[in-house]
């Protein structure tokens, strides 16, 4: 049929175009963690940035484990977080008229990451306006006294960030699949006498569940591999990956280059095998 | 209950905004007063005097609009194919459109930099322009081929059937139908676009220099008045494409919820 | 339809690949300054800089600019970044692509910028000697032709120089009871605990990276002998360093388990009353800060006895600039006593100090001028006398990531 083309040919522009980029990417990206740097004309073939990092030894191996732990904790955490207020929050928008509401939900992706993470930071730092006004009505004296919420050893700050921030990404697009839904199914259930629980239960959430599952992959994946809210809100030890690999890719000796891009290849693996793992997990539950 | 969700959530999106009102036009204002107490307009009209924080962000609009129409353009077929087809090789295809999202973009950008600066991209609007659709694409295509999984082909092949040109049926059918999550896809290209900063500090090489690369230059000195004013600048352009798209989207959305 | 689709994909990539090629650099003899300035006219000179101080930024745009253009013709770019890296960055991705006509002309850095560059072969040589205004400089000066202990060799030429003191609020301390050394300093920290924190030495943090060498200094008792490199200097007298600062640190801010990354975050806490002392290079001290809006009217600069860095910081030129001759002429620029002049007064906004050595210069008009700048510093700043009491070099530039790197190890991940 004339309006029926080969899949593979409606999708080439789109492979090439993120094939041709990723690949020189990803090539150059591995050259250097492989410890090929020709910017200081070093070309020879080692594994001793993957040796540093992942053995524990080396500068970048000290901190290697802690990072990645700590790494997976806020990405996860942020994630799981985030879905469940994005699916109560889609719940809650899908019911209403008026659509005033879900425009402010929307609003809320206007603001860049940057942006929000240094209202937090200004919000809710020791000395922050919120620390100011506990202060003005005498509920602490110094600024040590007000709670530490950002910039802590267990990346409350940046959790509390992500899982803000990820809500209207992931509530849209629950809502997108209840608003495309025909009412009929809830109508039915309705009138079969479910309560509202149970049609949340039963009716709904199967229905939004692997929309939702993907797009929270699509956020932990950002989170995983992301750099500005960590290094704005986190601490310098543990840190997270991406800052732990800008930290050696940026230092001044360009033989740490290579630890940073390993770093980062571990990164995209990590990333990747959480995806794989999930889509198979999701297919063999359906 | 639900004044509560409504509540905090209009609180989370006034209180940054006032704060970043507050902090533009106010300087020295510590622990722990309460409230500014001293109030100054130099800090705004120095950001608004500088020919780069207009010139910034009139690049990094045009560049978002540009990265918005290219993906479209590459992500509709793609999507369509993806959400409509079964055939081999369909998970790879995916996993190399998912993969942008887990490579940092410090690793994406080192390299993309100096194959653009062998061609001649680098530094230019179309380098920055294509290096941000690495970001963009999963995202479009992901909307829109989720889209696609609940389109329902008979709809064209009706038309079909009824004498309607593959023209016809592309811009009354199926661009009509998809019109919401288009918009969404959009909005999602425009929004990625307008608030990358590494990728386009690497490929620009501060010739293109748009609103995140001197927000992020600001941040660097920490003056909360000046991150106040680049990041409401920041939000406007944004907060208007979703103003407009937002009210698109429930018409639309409507639209087809009446159709069943 | 999808061949339209792929014809404007392809058209739009062709279109965006002829991009139009850079101009070309005149020519021009270095050792003819009116050649250098013949090249120069018209030309527009990018100058890539960290650009996260409005004060700073102002400066530049307002005194440069604007003598660029009226004297020699030239248009000044200046290109802000958040960090030297970054530039860096780009000078070594175009030396990689093999770009003959870069993007960068002059670019300001610090010693650490500075040996990646060298590192990587990307100066422009054989110039910094050369200029006119080079003649006011002291080349003879180890802080001078050294850079975070790496030898200049001719590329780069000094702006400004700096020197590590101490901020404090008069409003809040009183003057006699300032730590006046790092022993005197700890006493302080653990009898007002949790008000005193350091900027965390590293990368960007360079600061603190002093801050730690003159611990290094007072508790080893001697600033010369860091002067060339000795790993079994540094073995045996580092521990004592590293316990120093493990011994301070349960009297830190946040009990040592968080430090500042950089000066612009010590400043917030100090401000914010969260400590009570910042750090800062300024000659002008707290008049930058204060200008800025960023401290209170009261804050002071003050020095320890001893053990206070002090050093120079320098601009560079790429080897692959195409506008080689303006950046020369806005380098000798810089030098002009005129403006060296300018750029100490704390309502200028700048507040480094002098590049120049005063003594050099002959004009009397011009020495009145300096000489009237100089004692205009204001009361934010440490006075003279103290500071030049307290000035110590920087160390062997093989001690810079020792000590940024052993702190992580043995401090703040202990």
């Amino acid at each position: 049929m004339k309006f029926r083309p080969s899949p593979y040919l409606s999708l080439a522009p789109a492979l090439i175009v993120i094939t041709i980029m990723l690949g020189a990417s990803l090539f150059y990206a591995v050259l250097e963690s492989f410890g090929i740097i020709r910017v200081i004309g070093q070309d020879t073939l080692s594994l001793d940035a993957y040796r540093d990092v992942l053995s524990g030894t080396g500068a970048a191996g000290s901190e290697f484990w802690v990072s990645l732990g700590f790494s997976l904790w806020v990405s996860a955490a942020s994630t799981i977080i985030s879905s469940a207020l994005a699916l109560m929050a889609a719940v809650w928008l899908s019911g209403q008229k008026n659509q005033v509401d879900t425009l402010a939900v929307n609003g809320h992706l206007a603001f860049p990451h940057l942006a929000w993470a240094t209202a937090l930071l200004l919000f809710f730092s020791q000395s922050g306006i919120l620390a100011r006004w506990a202060a003005a009505l005498g509920w602490i004296d110094v600024p040590a006294d007000f709670p530490i919420l950002v910039r802590d050893s267990f990346g409350i700050g940046i959790i509390l960030h992500y899982s803000i921030k990820e809500i209207p990404f992931l509530a849209l697009i629950v809502l997108g699949v209840l608003r495309a839904q025909p009412i009929g199914y809830d109508v039915v259930a309705e009138n079969l006498g479910a309560s509202r629980w149970q049609r949340l239960r039963y009716v709904m959430i199967p229905q939004v569940m692997p929309a939702l599952f993907a797009g929270a992959l699509l956020v932990f994946g950002l989170i995983f591999s992301s750099y500005e809210v960590p290094a704005l809100l986190g601490i310098g030890y543990p840190r997270a990956l991406p800052v732990l690999a800008l930290r050696f890719f940026l230092d001044p000796d360009l033989g740490a280059r290579s630890e940073g891009m390993v770093i980062s290849l571990i990164i995209t693996l990590i990333v990747l095998a959480v995806a794989v793992v999930s889509l198979k997990l999701e297919e063999r539950n359906k | 209950m639900k004044y509560v969700i409504r509540a905090l959530l209009y609180l989370v999106l006034v209180a940054p905004l006032a704060l970043f009102i507050v902090y533009s036009f106010t300087e020295g204002w510590f622990f722990p007063a309460p409230f500014p107490s001293e109030w100054t307009t130099t800090t705004f009209q120095r950001a608004m005097d500088d020919p780069r924080t207009l010139g910034g962000m009139w690049q990094g609009f045009v560049i978002a609009v540009i990265v918005s129409l290219l993906s479209l353009i590459l992500a509709f077929p793609a999507a369509r194919a993806l959400g409509l087809r079964q055939f081999r090789g369909r998970q790879i295809a995916w996993l190399v459109l998912f993969l942008p999202t887990v490579v940092p973009p410090l690793a994406i950008g080192m390299g993309l930099n100096i194959l653009f600066l062998r061609v001649g991209l680098a530094g230019t609007i179309m380098g920055v322009s294509l290096a941000h659709l690495i970001s963009t694409l999963p995202y479009t295509v992901f909307t829109l081929s989720s889209a696609f999984a609940r389109y329902d082909e008979n709809y064209e092949h009706q038309a079909l059937a009824l004498g309607a040109s593959p023209a016809q049926i592309f811009f009354n059918i199926t661009l009509r139908m998809m019109t919401p999550s288009l918009v969404v896809a959009t909005l999602f290209a425009f929004l990625v676009s307008w608030s990358q900063y590494l990728l386009t500090l690497l490929i620009g090489g501060g010739k293109i220099i748009t609103l995140p690369v001197l927000l992020f230059t600001a941040a660097s000195g920490g003056n909360p008045s000046t991150i106040a004013i680049k990041s409401l600048l920041f939000i406007l352009p944004p907060a208007l494409v979703i103003a407009f798209t937002a009210r698109e989207l429930n018409r639309h959305g409507n639209d087809i919820r009446e159709q069943y | 339809m999808k061949k339209i689709i792929y014809l404007l994909v392809t058209l739009s990539l062709l279109l965006a690949a002829c991009a139009s090629p850079a101009q070309s650099s005149s020519e021009f003899d270095i050792n003819d300054w009116d050649s250098v300035l013949a090249a120069a006219k018209g030309q527009t000179v990018n100058w890539y800089m960290w650009g996260g101080s409005d004060s700073i930024n102002a400066y530049v745009d307002t005194f440069y600019g604007t003598a660029l253009k009226e004297r020699y013709d030239i248009t000044l770019n200046r290109v802000p970044v958040a960090d030297a890296a970054d530039y860096v960055n780009q000078v070594l991705s175009e030396k990689e692509a093999g770009v003959e006509e870069g993007a960068v002309d002059l670019m300001w850095i610090n010693g650490e910028n500075f040996y990646t560059l060298k590192q990587a072969d990307m100066l422009y040589k054989d110039w910094a000697q050369v200029i006119p205004n080079a003649k006011f400089v002291n080349w003879e000066n180890p802080a001078i032709n050294l850079d975070f202990g790496r030898p200049v060799d001719n590329m780069e030429s000094p702006w400004s120089s700096a020197q590590i003191q101490l901020i404090y609020d008069s409003a809040r301390t009183s003057e006699d009871e300032l730590p006046r050394s790092y022993a005197d300093l700890k006493e302080w920290a653990c009898a007002n605990p949790g008000r005193f924190t350091y900027i965390a030495p590293g990368p960007g943090g360079f600061i603190g990276t002093r801050f730690a060498k003159g611990a290094l200094y007072e508790i080893s008792g001697d600033a010369k002998q860091w002067l060339s490199f000795d790993q079994t200097l540094w073995d045996s007298q580092s521990p004592a360093l590293w316990d120093y600062f493990n011994e301070i640190k349960p009297c830190l801010w946040r009990e040592g388990e968080v430090y500042p990354k950089d000066e612009a975050e010590l400043v917030t806490l100090f401000s914010n009353n969260e400590v009570d002392f910042s750090m800062t290079q300024d000659i002008t001290g707290a008049g930058r800060w204060i200008i800025d809006g960023r401290m209170p009217e009261t804050a002071r600069a003050f020095v320890f006895d001893n053990y206070m860095i002090g050093d120079f910081n320098y601009v560079a030129i790429p080897v692959n600039s195409p506008h080689k001759a303006a950046a020369l002429v806005l380098a000798n620029l810089l030098l002009e006593p005129e403006f060296q002049a300018a750029q100490i007064l704390p309502e200028n906004g700048f507040g480094l100090g002098f590049a120049i050595d005063v003594t050099r210069v002959t004009d009397p008009a011009q020495v009145a001028l300096l000489e009237e700048s100089a004692s205009k510093l204001g009361e934010s700043a440490t006075p003279a006398d103290e500071m030049a009491k307290a000035l110590a070099g920087d160390t062997a530039a093989e001690y810079q990531s020792l000590v940024e790197q052993d702190w992580l190890k043995f401090v703040l991940q202990q």
